[in-house]
């Protein structure tokens, strides 16, 4: 156990190590950082924005009363939900197609790790910086948040980013997957954005099919779930898909990467 | 240290390696010598326990390196063809990497880094990023990584390739130096390398072990004769009876006269003993011919390689090979870095270096 927790450890550190000093990955953070500022912007502040629209509606006079706080959460999380799914596979793409490339891969599986502390150290380390990017925008929305009366309850916010944070690891499980299939960094965010884009709007394919297999495909999907989690509803078997799509990830990885060894040449 | 028995490796239909057994003992160097595409790298691959074999067994200090392969892995070192680096990182910060997921505990573990920095001649890189590293340089990170948690076993697949002249001695001497302490094994198809640095030499190709000898052995099993190269002036019929009326000669051959003066010719004489020279040279002088060049022909690894290997080929194919090595050239020794301009047919000989 000890040597598994050391192990997970130094691989961990190597893959955060590896984000904090390419150039690459400080592109993809302050070009996400710029877009979902933007959003933030244009969401409170602009003349199509939240509070714009509710103050015209008072003005108005339609007696409709809007828990702005609550709106602008929901549609804040919404989309940095779908710009993550653009950034989680540029992310995750290099996680084993890196490592395929430049031949490390062949250190690490003459190494005595197992497949699966590999597998689950890089998945926490892309996690971890995923989470960083999050980070200063929590910020943003709490300082917002603080301008709120009645204070905004900050279980909803945990809640909500909770959400995204799972979001965003099941993609990037399912695309490390994808990279540790081929040592092209290219085609594993391609095929990743494909696989995300269809677990996204995988309800809306669900409602087309009749039965219950419509209905079970359904259940698939991210976004459905992602949004319960946006809404403020905390719903176990939102929570248990997203663990699945992990750990299948996970497995996934292991099991390519074990097939090959085998079939190399 | 290292015992292999009978093992084979299939990619689908077509056998990578077949039946190869060697054994290494410990603190010794082995070469494993063959062409491209012999199977040296899927052996090494089967040994670090990157490749399962289709059949047969490998130990590695006694544990087997499918059933026991953590403990394996933990005991060897392995330099792939491609050193595996990762770019981003700085040589120390790599190593200390390297020697946490080897199981180096944490007390020992700067100690250990440290010490494959110096061996390896790294301590002014020691804080540059890797990505900034010359190709030497990395080859020697690449060496420094195999040796950092001080494994019992080396695995080195092809550690000169692409490395300048100077670079190339450098490597040879680190190797040589880490022998004794460890057992290693170091994969190559240049000759110069495994005879300057090798104890024993296992020579491989398509997939078959076809020797396994010292390399002073390996050129004795193959030119138990001796031979000459004998160039002289005159006419060509009568120079080819004198050389033939020699006692002890066996048999002459013309060799290509490229490059010689006009109506000179160039004779190999394959010879009973090694010292009939004597008697070559005063039987030329004395019918008269002008005798230019007399040396006396040992034959070298490259002759034994390429003999051996195409005697192999041959079986394969039904043909029949000479004896004599196609590749022969003069030689005063067995010179480290050939650079004398090489006999025209001599293109095998050339790609091989």
């Amino acid at each position: 156990m000890k040597t598994f927790i050391g192990n997970l450890l130094a691989i961990y550190r190597r893959e955060l190590q590896s984000y904090f000093n390419s150039p690459f990955a400080y592109v993809i953070a302050v070009v996400f950082w710029l877009i979902s500022g933007l959003f933030l912007i244009v969401l409170l502040l602009s003349p199509q924005g939240i509070i714009a629209q509710v103050s015209a509606s008072d003005q108005l006079g339609l007696g409709q009363t809007y828990d702005v706080p609550y709106e602008f959460l929901k549609l804040y999380l919404g989309l940095l939900g779908s710009l993550s799914m653009f950034v989680l596979p540029m992310l995750s793409m290099g996680l084993y197609a890196e490592e395929r490339k430049q031949g490390t891969l062949e250190l690490l599986a003459t190494s005595p790790l197992t497949n699966w502390v590999v597998a689950l150290g890089k998945l926490l380390g892309v996690v971890t910086f995923y989470s960083a990017m999050l980070v200063p925008l929590m910020g943003l929305e709490l300082i917002a948040f603080s301008a709120s009366d009645p204070a905004f309850p900050l279980s909803l916010f945990l809640l909500g980013h909770g959400g995204l944070l799972l979001l965003g690891a099941s993609t990037l499980a399912l695309g490390m997957f994808i990279s540790s299939l081929s040592d092209s960094t290219v085609l594993a965010a391609v095929m990743t954005f494909g696989v995300v884009l269809l677990l996204w709007v995988v309800d809306a394919i669900a409602t087309a099919l009749p039965g219950p297999f419509g209905q079970s495909i359904g259940h698939l999907s991210l976004l459905t779930h992602f949004t319960d989690f946006t809404e403020g509803i905390f719903d176990t078997s939102g929570l248990i898909l997203f663990l699945s799509y992990i750990v299948l990830g996970l497995y996934l990885t292991a099991q390519s990467i074990d097939t090959l060894r085998f079939q190399r040449s | 240290m290292i015992e292999v028995e009978g093992l084979s490796k299939a990619y689908g239909s077509t056998l990578a390696i077949k039946d190869v057994t060697f054994a290494v003992e410990p603190g010794e160097i082995l070469g494993f010598l063959g062409p491209n595409g012999a199977g040296k790298t899927t052996t090494m691959r089967i040994l670090t326990g990157y490749l399962p074999a289709t059949a047969g067994t490998a130990r590695v200090a006694g544990k087997d390196v499918h059933a026991e392969s953590m403990a394996v892995r933990q005991r060897i070192g392995y330099l792939p063809e491609t050193p595996p680096l990762y770019p981003e990182m700085t040589v120390e910060s790599f190593l200390h990497f390297v020697a946490r997921i080897k199981g180096v505990s944490a007390g020992d573990r700067t100690a250990k880094v440290t010490s494959a920095i110096v061996r390896c001649n790294l301590e002014e890189k020691r804080k540059v990023m890797i990505r900034k590293l010359s190709k030497g340089f990395r080859q020697r990170v690449g060496i420094a990584q195999a040796i950092v948690h001080n494994p019992p076993v080396i695995v080195l697949d092809e550690p000169t390739v692409g490395l300048d002249p100077k670079q190339i001695i450098d490597v040879r001497n680190l190797i040589k130096s880490l022998a004794g302490e460890h057992t290693i094994i170091l994969s190559t198809h240049i000759l110069p390398e495994v005879s300057m640095t090798c104890d024993r030499i296992t020579i491989i190709n398509q997939g078959e072990i076809i020797a396994t000898d010292s390399p002073e052995h390996l050129v004795e099993r193959l030119t138990g004769k001796g031979g000459y190269w004998v160039e002289v002036a005159g006419d060509t019929d009568n120079a080819l009876a004198v050389l033939r009326s020699v006692p002890g000669v066996l048999q002459v051959e013309m060799r290509a006269a490229d490059g010689l003066a006009d109506g000179h010719s160039r004779f190999q004489v394959t010879t009973e003993a090694d010292d009939v020279g004597s008697a070559i040279a005063a039987q030329v002088v004395e019918q008269g011919l002008g005798l230019f060049e007399l040396s006396r022909h040992r034959a070298s690894l490259e002759d034994v390689f390429i003999n051996l290997t195409m005697q192999e080929t041959a079986r394969e194919t039904g043909e029949t090979v000479p004896a004599a090595a196609p590749a022969a050239v003069p030689e005063t020794a067995p010179a480290a870095e050939q650079t004398e301009p090489a006999d025209p047919t001599d293109t095998t000989k050339e790609e091989l270096l």
